[in-house]
Order: structure tokens, then sequence, then C-alpha cells
């Protein structure tokens, strides 16, 4: 597929994405003159420019679908619930127009859908009553702009049709389209394919800035550079008005104008951010050798250049960082309409409540979290949202709530799914488990325990517990997207009063800042945004081997744990051992190590399928001086050793 | 005959305990000097440590214990041999340590006999067949099997 093809694709899907929002905020309030702009707005951007890249048919059906909205925006209509159903149904009907790729050369043959969505919308406007007239009222102020614009070099290869550009630009309103050639070269120098030419065009119309610039979304590439002159009727600003001025010193005009005219935002393609985190991690690594060889060394001028390029690398490490991080909300954007069609569909009502849409987590993280959000989205409408009518019984507010919340806690990221359904039900869960082989009949297991069995495979592949849809969704399929990522998934629910489920990711997925300790000479780095502290082991303590394992740090006993004794290593003989505070859920934990080595960049390299079961570890990285060091889960380990506290006790 | 099929007619054979075994070369990629392993904590036996191969960290598999040896460090002639396998469906690098190194021979399947019952200390289900070359015993592992993690079941 060409690149602009491409592009168009990609920035109609984001339009797509923005409509629907707009659509459900329209929804609430229909009378906002703003949102309906917005949405007549987007529709006419979509049809100028899928029918410039070949999708004529989704622009036929858009001119039907804009036309519904520029009667709203005149107030010869108003916005009912019909109009947003119809509208959202069109919305998800051109997604699947767009996804099927511009039309062949021949055309397409009409389809039923398009045409029953069409003959929907002709009936809707037909029917539509005069409103309170929302938009501008008569004719808006004509005003005058004055518009320059070179496509690049390149354009016309990009598949860049500047006639059906300045058609579009011709339909705002008056124009007077004048074309500069100076740039043509000599006909020996010409290469056809390159474009040579720039416009200059004074436009009188009763359209807005927005509007105008919507008409060169897809030629972003080129310098533009708009101008307003102020409503027609005014002697314009300038003396010797803009018509006149036309060929007067086009570069000069350019070269000045050209750094404001840019936009401040660069699309890239996320394999090239992928790339660029590799380099990094290569970098890391030869910078940590560097460090090495200049500390074995000691040459002062080699120090001094060590220390400049870790200092760089460091800076470059947090920039490239930085473009991997997005909101949040991104994802959360998505689920209003995820809820409102479900709830929909199985006769429930359910508002959503997001949260802390603005944390950023790592761009692959996002990308990979729709997906089991849905999953969870899903299992709380459909498993822990009681219908209206229990809700009643139960004296539960007619409207159930789901909310959705993301936050940063150290290096971690945390997003829940909460609902105020009735819970999951543990014995029901015990059933399940002790006939699908997951659970012996005799076993012992407390609720929690019941809970997380909802994550195994196997546990929800047959008929789903309320069977309300057969919609029973795999929530081990959930467990092993966040696992991938490094990430852990946890349930908590009460009874009566609702379920959550809580996605722990990190908050990147490459590079962290670690300390590099020693536990029976084997080195392990920790995250650095779960260590709070480090204290000396005292020595009184180090005798000790029974159960009991508790320190005092100033005026708070903390419990720890031998990491050599966690990990099957043999003690080592070492007189000044150290313990390592880490914090997991608010609580303190001690691990107690042999020495600790110092902070230590880490670029993480996933494990391999021999060793990616073991618990406590969620790397392997290499250190300066070559060898291999494992990363260490610290919340995992504290779950362990606390397990194996209560096992002991 | 092609190239490629010359190559996957040609097995690497190295020593392990005075015995001499073969996989085929299509799967090693490349064979190294041994480098010190990083023990990994709770590790299973069969896979007890990570190595750095030039940059890409690689699971260190122990074969003797698969094939129920001693234990036993590197020796003077001791290689690495990295291979190239896919596991679970992955494709992952993974090293092994043997005693040394011996030769690339030529494997012809139709000379290969069946291991037999009796008369091998070794888990059969590991070994693909016996081959004989110059009065010597070789021992050709099915890669698939004698590479398989170890399943906590």
């Amino acid at each position: 597929m060409n690149p602009a093809t491409q592009s168009f694709i990609q920035e109609a899907s984001e339009i797509l994405e923005g409509l629907d929002v707009t659509l459900l905020e329209l929804e609430a309030s229909p009378t906002d003159s703003a949102r309906i702009d917005a949405v007549f707005r987007a529709l006419h951007t979509l049809k100028g420019s899928g029918a410039m890249f070949g999708f004529t048919a989704l622009s036929k059906f858009l001119h039907h679908f804009e036309n519904a909205f520029d009667r709203i925006r005149s107030g010869e209509g108003t916005v009912s619930a019909d109009l947003i159903q119809l509208s959202l149904a069109s919305r998800d009907h051109m997604e699947r127009m767009i996804a099927r790729g511009p039309d062949p050369e021949a055309g397409r043959p009409p389809d039923a859908e398009t045409d029953a969505l069409v003959e929907k919308i002709r009936r809707l406007v037909e029917t539509m009553q005069p409103g309170s007239a929302p938009a501008s009222d008569g004719t808006p102020t004509m005003r005058r702009f004055v518009i320059d614009f070179r496509p690049s070099p390149d354009a016309m290869r990009n598949g860049l049709r500047p006639d059906l550009l300045l058609a579009e630009l011709a339909d705002l309103g008056t124009a007077d389209i004048t074309c500069l050639g100076h740039h043509v070269p000599a006909l020996e120098d010409l290469d056809p394919t390159v474009c040579h030419l720039a416009w200059h065009v004074v436009l009188v119309t009763g359209a807005g800035r927005g509007e105008i610039e919507e008409v060169f979304l897809f030629a972003s590439d080129g310098d533009l550079e708009i101008t307003e002159l102020g409503p027609v009727g005014e002697p314009a600003s300038a003396p010797g008005s803009a018509s006149e001025e036309t060929p007067a010193a086009p570069e000069a005009a350019q070269a000045a104008e050209q750094v404001p005219s840019k936009s401040t935002s660069v699309r890239v393609q996320s394999h090239r951010l992928d790339e660029l985190m590799d380099q990094l991690g290569e970098l890391v690594i030869a910078q940590a050798r560097l460090n090495r060889i200049s500390s074995d060394v000691q040459d002062s001028a080699l120090a001094g250049v060590a220390e400049e390029i870790e200092r760089l690398v460091t800076g470059l490490r947090d920039a490239t960082l930085s473009i991997r991080m997005l909101p949040v909300e991104l994802v959360f954007g998505k689920f209003r309409r995820v809820v409102r069609d479900l709830s929909g569909e199985l006769g429930k009502q359910v508002k959503l409540d997001t949260r802390g849409g603005e944390t950023e987590v790592d761009k692959n993280v996002i990308d990979s979290l729709t997906e089991p959000l849905v999953h969870i989205i899903r299992n709380a409408i459909d498993h822990g949202i009681e219908s209206p009518q229990e809700r009643a019984a139960r004296g539960k507010p007619e409207h159930a709530l789901v909310k959705m919340q993301a936050r940063q806690s150290g290096g971690e990221v945390l997003i829940s799914v909460t609902d105020d359904g009735a819970g999951l039900d543990a014995e029901a869960i015990r059933a399940r488990a002790i006939e699908r082989g997951l659970l012996a009949a005799d076993q012992e297991a407390s609720d929690e325990q019941l809970y997380n069995l909802i994550f195994e495979p196997g546990f929800s592949t047959a008929k789903s517990l309320s069977s309300v849809s057969g919609r029973g969704v795999g929530m081990d399929a959930v467990r092993r997207v966040i696992e991938d990522l490094r990430g852990v998934v946890e349930v908590k629910s009460r009874p009566g009063l609702g379920t959550q489920v809580t996605l722990r990711l990190p908050l990147t997925l490459a590079i962290i800042d670690g300390l590099l300790v020693k536990v029976a000479g084997v080195p392990f780095v920790l995250p650095l945004s779960s260590v709070e502290e480090c204290v000396d082991l005292p020595a009184d303590e180090k005798a000790r081997e029974s159960g009991r394992a508790l320190l005092r740090i100033r005026d708070e006993l903390v419990p720890y744990v031998n990491l050599d004794t966690l990990f099957g290593f043999d003690r080592l003989d070492e007189d000044d051992r150290r313990i390592v505070v880490s914090s997991v859920d608010g609580k303190r934990m001690g691990l107690v190590v042999d020495e600790v080595v110092g902070q230590h960049q880490t670029v993480i390299k996933p494990l391999s399928i021999y060793h990616r079961g073991i618990e406590g570890l969620s790397g392997s990285t290499i250190l300066g001086d070559g060898s291999v060091a494992m990363i260490l889960d610290v919340t995992a380990l504290v779950k362990r050793a606390q397990a194996a506290r209560r096992v002991a006790a | 005959m092609t190239e490629t099929s010359e190559i996957e007619g040609m097995a690497l054979t190295f020593s392990l305990q005075g015995e001499t075994f073969a996989i085929p070369v299509t799967y090693v990629d490349e064979i190294i000097d041994p480098l010190p392993v990083t023990r990994a904590p709770n590790a299973d036996a069969f896979a007890p440590g990570l190595i750095n191969v030039r940059g890409a960290i690689a699971p260190f598999v122990d074969l003797r214990h698969r094939l129920g040896m001693k234990p036993a460090g590197p020796c003077a002639t001791s290689r690495v041999l990295v291979l190239d396998l896919v596991v679970g469906g992955e494709s992952t690098k993974v090293a092994m340590m043997a005693d040394a190194v011996d030769d690339i021979t030529e494997t012809n399947l139709s000379d290969l006999e069946p291991v037999p019952e009796l008369g091998v200390r070794w888990p059969t289900e590991y070994l693909k067949g016996v081959a004989k070359k110059d009065g010597a015993l070789i021992i050709l592992l099915d890669v698939e099997a004698t590479f398989a993690p170890t399943t906590s079941h």
C-alpha cells in the first residue's frame, strides 16, 4: 500500500476514535454546538480526504452522514437518541469500510449494509424537527484568508493530489488561486515526479481557520502558511491588499514562515522507537564496561571522560524513555463505548468512571493493555454486576458503577477495574476448580486463593459461571498478557459489594535503575524504585537460626528474610552482611544479602523458557564485567517469603 | 545432491564422560571456550544458570544431568556448544558444555541402528539411534526431547 494511503488510514482511525468520544459526549449534552461542529468537521474531513485517497464509497456514505449533522448545525434538526445510536453504528461501519482499503478502479459494488444505513439516515433527516438553532444563526461572518502552500518535493510520488485539495479549498468559499512556478527547473533538469509548484490562495469564507487547516491535514509534510486578514467589508489590514502582493518575495516569506507553520509533534513508526531503545540498551552496557575499565586503570583523565559519558547516557536514556511514555487515557477512552454497548446488550445500567488517565506508561505496555482490560470489563459487567431487579432487591443504586483507575507507585503502574456488583462466589469457584481438577476435593483454600484460581488456564473455557451471555472469556489470557509485560494480576472481592482486579505493571520494559547486590557470590539486581534503604545486619542477628526474624529499624520492627536460604544457595561465611529494605503494598520487608555493590543502570533482557517460571525473577542483564545478573521481582519475592513464613509458623 | 541436504546429513560429535554423542550441525550456532555461568536461584538441575554469549543471554543446560551422569566441572578440553533451538514454540539460544568437541561427521540416516533396549545407561527417550564409525559407537541425540525444559508435573 502506498505510504500516503497508509497515513490516511492511520489518521482516519484517529479521527474515528475521536468521533466515538465526541458522540458519547454529545449524547450527554445534545445541544452543545461546539460538539455538533466537531462531529460535522470530523465527517467533513473524512469525506474530503477519503475521496482524495480513493475511498469513494466511504466518501459517498459520509456525504449522507455529514448531511444529517449539517441540518442540525443550521438548526433544522436536533440531536436525538436515535441519531446518536445511528451515528455510532455508522462510525463502526466506516471503520470497516476503511479497513477493506481503497476502492478498486472499477468502483465497489453497492453493499446491503451501507445502503441500509444510508436509508436510515435519510429517513432520520426527513423526520427532523427544527430545534432551537444551536449553532450559528444566519450567515456566518465572512473572513479573508491568505494561504501559501508548497507541497514537499516528493508529495506527488506519495499520491498527493493538489488539484483536489484546491477544489476542496474553493468549496469553502470564494477562492482566488495563483500557481507559483518559480522553482520549476529547466526542461532538461526536470524530474516530472517531483513537485516544484507552490500555490497562493486568497479565500473569502465563513469557515474558520480550523476548517482550512483540515483541508491540508494529509499534506502536512509540505510548507503551509495561513494568514487571517480579518472580516470582509473592512479594509484589509495590510496596505496593498492580499491579492496584489502575491508573487512579491515568496522565498523570503517562506523561509521566515517555515518554523511556526510546522507542527510541534512528529509521527514516528513505533519500530523505530524500539530500534532506538535497543541501541540505547547496548550503549548502557558498553558504558558499564567503560566504567569498570576506568576504575581498573585509575587514570584521572579517563575517569573524567567515563563520568561525563555516564551522565550523557543517563540523560539520553531518560529522554528516550520519556518519548515512549503515553497516558493511560488512550486506553481508558476506548472503554466508554465498550461499557455503553455492553451494558445495553445485557440490559444493565452501568456508569463508567475513569481516574488517573494522565498516568503515563511505556508505549508497548499501552498497546498490550486494551485486550486484557476488555476481558476484565466484560467479566465485570457480565458476571459481576447484577440485573437491575437484583440490584433493587438488594437496595443497591440502580446504576452500577465500574471504576477504572490508574496510578503510579514506585516503579510500577497500578491499573484497577472495580465494580460494585455481587462479588466473586468463592463456593462456586471452589466447586468448579474441583470439577476441573485444579483443586483436590479435600484441599483447604482461603477465599483469596480461590479467587486467584479464576486466572488458571482451563478454569473458564467451558460455560461461564453465570452463563448470561456465554461469553466466559478466559482470565488466563489476561494473566498471560500481563505476565508477558512482567506484570502481575491481583483480584480482591467482597461478597455483595463488588470485585476489584488490579494490574501491576512495570513503568518501563527496557532499562531501569537497579541496585546491584551479591548473594552467595551470585550477582542480582533489585529495581531501585522498590528499595527504601540499606542497613547493616547486626552481628547478634547473624547467628539467629530460629523462625523469628525481625529487626528494629529506628522505631519499627521489620521482618526480614535471608535471600540465600530463599534461593537454595549455601550460606557464605560473610561478616558484614547487609539488609536491603523494600516496601511492597506499604509493608516493609528486609532482604538479607552478602554485599551491596552499588547502583547500576540495568538493561532488562527477558528470561528464556527454562527460567521464566522461577518465582521472584523478572529478567536478566549483563554487567560491566560481562557476567550475567538476574533481576529480582521484589513484590513476588516478598509474597513468597511471607508464604514461607506462614508455613513455618 | 544439493548443498543444504549435504549439510543436513552432517552431525557434530562431542564427548561426555568418555562417550561420543552427536547432534545435527544445523542446530549448532557456535562453539566457544567455557565462560563463567551465573547460577539461577531455585533453578531446575537441568538448567542451572545463565551465560553471556557475546551480548546475548543464553540459558545454560546440563546435559550430564539429563543423561543421568555424574556432575563434573570443565576440564582442559571442555567447550561450550551454543545451539539454536526452538523450545516451546520460541526460538532460543541454548548453551551446553561438552568435555570435548571431536569432529563433524557425515551421518547416513539409513546406517542408523535403533537403540538397543538393553545395555544403554541413558534414558532412551533422548536418543534417536546409534551409528558406528571406525568401530566406535556414536549416539545421535533426539534434540527436541533432549533439550525440552523439565516440566513440573
